[in-house]
């Protein structure tokens, strides 16, 4: 099996040296190169074809938010892990838009580095735990202050099922294939969950998920 | 010139007045004397006229008594002609005594010659009484014609030329009364003119006054407006000052700080793949735990002092972030409305964000509010934001805390407008208009809606 090749991008030199030092030493994968700018970033890229990017978001010279939308309109197939200091759902939600497949906090543990590059190599998404914990909590609180009308008892069993597949990454073709489907039935069901939750985009979707608990 | 105004006013003023009644006065008794001078002229001179009418008729009657007495034979027979006579006598002296009373210098003369003539004239006739009827008889005629009539001639003329010097004094009196009329209205135009120059004078002194403390106080008045902007001016670069730093150390904390701890946390993931003494072990994981710790307390205190969002995706995040975060803390209700087209110049969306965040403060700490909605919108020329809790209100006019305050200077610097509705037991609204120039037109109007809590 061919290792999963890593580039890094932080302004961090130590941070970054302890990170590679970590990754060099799981089997299976092989850090190819490391940036400490967006800029830098997006060209390294271009040069080395990485499987994924560990990005950080605060960074000189076009921050990792702005990188990462440059990186995956170009490479689709690569996966961004974010790893970021902050929490808030404005960073998840730009970094997903963006097109990041998993949202780390810089306190996250090695395993969980190492799990979310397994996942977005793979197309799946990953968020830190404690991300998770902080954006379901935040929804059920909110959730609970506004008297507990949610919108996800309207959706049918077939859609909650196509929910999760699309929070995970899925497309349609997959989805399809999967759940023994027509593209357009799969096309029909994904149009009345968006309207059902309110929701405009797969990394609403993502997020829409995370925080009911249906990924992580 | 460094006089109290009122001094100067009052003494000019006052003496104005001081000289016009001093004037007035004057003139007043001036012309009560002069008429009472006229007055005791006129007296005087007919009360001299009288006393000589009265001498001269005294010797036109003597002469008669004289005349019937010595018509009598005997002096005997004419007895009451001689006690008439000698009460003419008396009278006349009298008359004379009086006279001599008040006396002009140019009629002494004539007046003596008038007494002595007098007195020579009883001794004559006193002559007669003692004579015999014989003398009677043969001087009568003769005494009477040669003696008497020119005596009496002689002395009429005498008090004539008197009463002329006594018409000539009068008409003198009147010519000096005139004078002295005169004098009065030369006085008076004199006075008038001191009156009028005084007055002029005292304007004049007056206006420059007035003119030179208007001047002061136009000097004043810039002097503070200077003074109040400049201290505007300090204020608001205090208040950025202040800000900058904030996101400076903000920045400081999250990027450098919070790295460090995240390269220590990387370092003892490191330390521990490296599969340690069982001592080390438990020592590496409380390494991780307090890097772990630092970057979740770093990453807070960087978020108090100014969130990221604010400066790396814009007002509405950090709102909706505050929003969350106060709805966490305290249990309230905080829904965020927005319609910003777009994001605002850096002073606007810090000043907002400043606004929201101590009014949010203010509903969780002495409102006791369960729900809190802020508003913000973009309208031609203008933002207006509005923050309005169902708490226990207070009264603004009374309440104005260090809070409201710095809210309201913030505000004003952006020459935005501030305003609090408050009642007690009805909510408060907050309500600020920052002006705002148009960047580039009214793009699409992006309506948002997010809550928390």
């Amino acid at each position: 099996m061919e290792p999963i090749r890593i580039l890094l991008a932080d302004d961090h030199n130590v941070l970054r040296d302890g990170m590679r030092l970590l990754l060099e030493r799981q089997p299976g994968f092989t850090v190819v190169g490391e940036a400490s700018d967006g800029r830098e970033t997006v060209d390294l890229v271009e040069n080395h074809q990485p499987n994924v990017v560990v990005m950080d978001i605060a960074m000189p010279n076009m921050n990792g938010i702005e990188a990462t939308r440059r990186i995956v309109e170009k490479h689709p197939r690569t996966g961004v892990v974010i790893l970021s200091m902050h929490y808030d759902e404005s960073y998840v939600l730009r970094s997903l838009k963006a097109g990041a497949r998993a949202y780390l906090l810089k306190d996250a543990l090695k395993s969980e580095l190492i799990a979310a590059i397994h996942a977005v190599s793979e197309g799946r998404s990953f968020f830190s735990p404690k991300i998770s914990r902080i954006l379901k909590e935040d929804y059920v609180q909110a959730l609970g202050r506004r008297g507990g009308d949610d919108s996800y008892e309207l959706l049918t069993d077939r859609e909650r099922e196509i929910l999760q597949l699309v929070a995970e990454g899925k497309t349609n073709k997959e989805i399809a294939n999967r759940l023994n489907l027509s593209l357009y039935t799969v096309d029909t069901h994904r149009t009345h969950i968006l309207q059902k939750l309110n929701l405009h985009s797969v990394p609403e979707v993502i997020l829409y998920a995370v925080r009911k608990g249906i990924i992580s | 010139m460094r006089q109290r105004p009122w001094l100067v006013l009052v003494g000019g003023f006052g003496g104005l007045l001081l000289l016009m009644a001093a004037a007035e006065t004057g003139a007043l008794l001036f012309l009560h004397s002069l008429r009472h001078s006229g007055t005791s002229l006129e007296a005087h001179f007919l009360e001299r006229n009288r006393t000589l009418e009265q001498i001269r008729s005294n010797i036109y009657l003597s002469g008669t008594y004289a005349r019937d007495s010595l018509l009598a034979p005997e002096a005997s027979g004419a007895k009451a002609q001689i006690a008439a006579l000698e009460n003419l006598k008396r009278e006349t002296e009298a008359a004379l005594d009086s006279y001599a009373q008040s006396l002009e210098p140019e009629e002494s003369a004539p007046f003596r010659l008038l007494h002595s003539e007098i007195g020579a004239y009883w001794k004559v006739l006193d002559r007669t009484f003692a004579w015999s009827a014989e003398e009677r008889n043969k001087y009568r005629f003769a005494f009477f014609y040669e003696e008497l009539i020119p005596r009496r001639t002689s002395m009429l003329q005498i008090a004539d030329r008197i009463a002329r010097i006594n018409e000539d004094a009068l008409k003198r009196g009147d010519e000096k009364l005139g004078a002295l009329f005169d004098r009065l209205q030369l006085g008076l135009v004199a006075m008038i003119a001191i009156t009028l120059l005084g007055g002029a004078a005292l304007a004049g002194l007056t206006i420059f006054h007035i003119l030179r403390l208007e001047g002061e106080v136009q000097r004043r008045l810039e002097e503070s407006v200077q003074a109040r902007a400049s201290l505007q001016e300090l204020s608001a670069k205090l208040v950025r000052a202040q800000e900058e730093e904030r996101r400076a150390l903000s920045r400081e904390l999250h990027d450098e700080v919070g790295q460090s701890f995240s390269a220590v946390l990387m370092e003892a993931e490191n330390l521990l793949d490296l599969e340690p003494t069982t001592e080390a072990r438990p020592r590496l994981e409380s390494i991780r735990a307090v890097a772990e710790k630092g970057i979740n307390e770093i990453r807070n205190m960087a978020l108090l002092l100014r969130p990221s969002m604010l400066d790396d995706f814009g007002l509405v995040p950090a709102l909706d972030w505050q929003a969350r975060e106060t709805a966490k803390r305290t249990g309230m209700h905080v829904q965020v409305s927005s319609e910003l087209a777009q994001d605002l110049p850096e002073e606007h969306k810090t000043c907002i964000y400043r606004v929201v965040q101590e009014a949010l403060h203010n509903c969780a700490r002495h409102a006791q509010a369960n729900t809190v909605q802020v508003d913000v919108r973009r309208e031609t020329g203008r933002i207006l934001l509005s923050v309005q809790d169902d708490g226990s209100g207070f009264d603004p006019q009374r309440v104005r805390g260090l809070g409201l305050m710095g809210m309201e200077e913030r505000v004003r610097h952006l020459g935005g407008t501030f305003e609090i509705d408050s009642q007690p037991g009805r909510g408060t609204r907050v309500n600020v208009a920052l002006p705002m120039l148009d960047l580039n037109g009214n793009g699409s109007n992006g309506t948002n809606s997010h809550s928390a809590g």
